[in-house]
């Protein structure tokens, strides 16, 4: 057959369109037709292509395997055939190739040739591919939430370490807002709102805190929220990565609170007498255990109502400038709350370090000894006592 | 802005109960109306219950130190009462010694100290009459 | 996350300062004591932008925060007041323009976990301050 047997607006139609190759082949396969879009996508003139059979585009596999053939046998038997595949072009490369072959028949139905329509597909074949790689790269990381929500919050994908993560299927979360994993204390907080919020601004957010599963149990949750921007900079939803952190929490927990028991432990605030408090000083002070000294020691003075307490340091190895500094401060903090303070234990040669590095005690009553210091809070309280009756009979 | 000054009779002394959050304007009305009342009454003495204040900043504090002075100036004797832990810890780190105010857990105790310091026994007390 | 922004231009918007400090800090957990030294350090700034900012106006905006290290508030106190010349000088204790005790902001700064100043003369200035639950 010949190009001239085509109907002219065919034609027409045919020579215009660059994107996609319609050729026709005979019932045989060889090619009977070619128009600029084939030579475009092939490289073949219509001198070296029109004649030979279609397989001069295939692969040597497939032509090793007969697909031309079947393809064109299915074609004639189903009445369309379409096909993906690797087709070759003159110079030898390859493109990815979409083919859907058209049989062509008599008034008796007799197949006397097909239409070949094909398309090269090899960029949006490259990008499927790298979108399914994402998203199995994504399935991969199943200890790894990482969900899309739109810019209200609303969740738009879900991956198997969310599934892992929540106890949540894709069908019961893609639609709802993201807040159904937040605590009820969060959500009347509206918590998702003000991340989202922060990570528009920010660019991202970092944040842990507890989330809720299916199941009702709760786990702690690190959250990185990356906003998703479009080519105006507007947020057009966000990225969440989620992690599970309830195990590395509470061990941290565990030790922070081994941590309190031992600082407990070392500072006992013992009630020597109704009203008088002794705070044993033990062992070398930092600056986070003395803090924690002196706020357990004025809570527990504002609980007994001590009038006085004695500070003991004589099981402190050395007073440096640092901890000289705090135990002056608790004993003003002590005085502002109406109590005063006896430091006792001081040794000799604490005592002239703390002269050498300039401390002073100002008014703070000090004692060598324990028992000295015992018998000054005692006569403090005594006199306080007595001023208390006189006071009750005056009024 | 509470509308009448919390200021309660005791026989000889002032009671003067600060609660809540007060505003500037409040706080300098409260020592207004207590030194109006010490010179009116001639008060020995004026307790002032800081227990229920949610803060006490520097400028509170400053009022409270100018209230004790003038107070004091007025011939009665004055005594803070009721710092919490967290305030007095607070006070410190600011900077705010309040130094030559006295100082009680609570009115009772203050009412005992003052009564203590009017008979002239002032220095046996807890380091708040030996600071100036 | 949404920030409390509260607009200071007169003395009783202290109280909003205070208490949405307070409320920023209960949420976030934090203890009493740090609660207590937060709402007075926001006190101390927030007071210095009625005093030395010009026409008494700025802004405090507070927002909790949740970091590895743990949660926190976050306060940033902002004014287009006149700034300040040599920040050295107004860190130290007793100083003052106003004739005041000049602790608020050295005073300030140990109340706290984090202080930040920054301040352009003619320009204004900005303080930020956090407080972390420990
Ligand atoms: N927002 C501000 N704008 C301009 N200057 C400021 C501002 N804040 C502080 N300053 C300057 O810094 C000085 C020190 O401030 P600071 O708060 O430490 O003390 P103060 O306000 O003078 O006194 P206090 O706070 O003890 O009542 C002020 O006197 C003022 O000159
Ligand atoms: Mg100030």
């Amino acid at each position: 057959m010949a190009v001239g047997d085509e109907p002219a607006h065919f034609r027409q139609m045919i020579d215009s369109i660059v994107d996609y190759e319609v050729i026709r082949l005979d019932e045989k396969g060889v090619i009977s037709s070619w128009h600029p879009g084939a030579q475009l996508l092939t490289q073949y003139t219509a001198e070296e292509a029109i004649g030979k059979p279609v397989t001069l585009f295939y692969t040597e596999e497939d032509i090793v395997e007969g697909k031309a053939d079947a393809e064109l046998r299915a074609a004639a038997e189903t009445g369309r055939y379409g096909t993906e595949g690797w087709r070759v072009r003159k110079d030898g490369s390859q493109f990815w190739a979409s083919v859907v072959l058209t049989p062509i028949r008599e008034p008796g139905g007799t197949v006397t040739g097909f239409v070949k329509v094909t398309a090269d597909l090899t960029e949006q074949r490259e990008q499927t591919l790298a979108l399914r790689a994402g998203q199995q790269m994504l399935d991969g990381i199943a200890d790894y939430e990482v969900i899309r929500l739109d810019s209200d919050g609303v969740v738009r994908s879900w991956n198997p370490g969310a599934v892992k993560l929540t106890g949540y299927v894709a069908d019961e979360v893609v639609g709802r807002h993201v807040s159904m994993f937040y605590t009820e204390e969060d959500k009347r907080g509206a918590m998702a709102e003000r991340e989202m919020a922060s990570a528009a601004r920010d660019g991202s957010l970092e944040v842990e805190g507890w989330r809720i599963r299916k199941d009702g149990t709760r786990f702690w949750a690190n959250v990185v929220l990356s906003p998703i921007l479009d080519d105006q900079g507007e947020v057009t939803g966000f990225v969440k990565v989620a992690r599970d952190l309830t195990e590395r929490r509470e061990q941290e927990q565990l030790v922070q609170r081994q941590r309190d028991e031992i600082l407990e432990l070392s500072t006992p605030v013992i009630q020597v007498w109704d009203k008088v408090l002794i705070l044993p000083l033990i062992g070398t002070l930092d600056s986070v255990r003395a803090a924690r000294l002196t706020e357990s020691l004025l809570e527990r003075i504002a609980a007994d109502q001590a009038e006085v307490v004695i500070l003991d340091v004589s099981g402190v190895p050395a007073i440096d400038s640092g901890v000289a500094r705090h135990l002056l401060k608790t004993v003003e903090a002590a005085r502002l709350m109406g109590t005063a303070s006896i430091l006792s234990g001081i040794r000799p040669e604490i005592a002239q370090s703390m002269v050498h590095l300039g401390i002073e005690l100002g008014g703070l009553r000090s004692c060598t000894s324990l028992k000295d210091a015992l018998q000054l809070a005692l006569r403090l309280v005594r006199a306080g006592a007595d001023a208390a009756d006189l006071a009750g009979r005056h009024a | 802005m509470p509308d009448v000054v919390p200021i309660m009779r005791m026989g000889p002394d002032l009671l003067v109960t600060l609660q809540g959050d007060l505003d500037d304007r409040a706080v300098e009305q409260i020592e207004q109306e207590v030194t109006d009342q010490v010179a009116r009454t001639s008060a020995r003495a004026v307790l002032v219950d800081v227990s229920g204040l949610a803060v006490l900043d520097s400028f509170v504090a400053r009022v409270l130190a100018r209230l004790v002075s003038m107070v004091r100036l007025l011939g009665a004797d004055a005594t803070l009462v009721g710092i919490s832990p967290a305030v007095a810890i607070t006070l410190v780190e600011l900077g705010v010694s309040l130094r030559h105010v006295n100082t009680a857990l609570n009115a009772e105790q203050g009412m005992g100290r003052l009564r203590r310091l009017r008979e002239g026994d002032a220095s046996r007390w807890a380091g708040h009459d030996d600071r100036g | 996350m949404v920030a409390t922004v509260v607009v200071i231009s007169g003395e009783s918007d202290l109280l909003d300062v205070r208490s949405a400090l307070r409320t920023a800090a209960e949420r976030a957990g934090l203890r009493l004591t740090a609660t207590t030294k937060l709402v007075t350090a926001g006190s101390e700034l927030a007071r210095n932008i009625l005093r030395y900012a010009t026409g008494g106006q700025g802004t405090v905006t507070i927002e909790e925060c949740t970091t590895r290290a743990g949660r926190g508030v976050r306060a940033v106190f902002v004014d287009q007041g006149p700034g300040i010349a040599d920040l050295d000088e107004v860190m130290r204790d007793g100083f003052s323009s106003g004739g005041s005790l000049g602790i608020g902001l050295p005073g300030s700064r140990r109340l706290v976990d984090e202080f930040t100043i920054d301040s352009m003369p003619g320009r204004g200035t900005t303080v930020v301050i956090s407080q972390w639950d420990r």
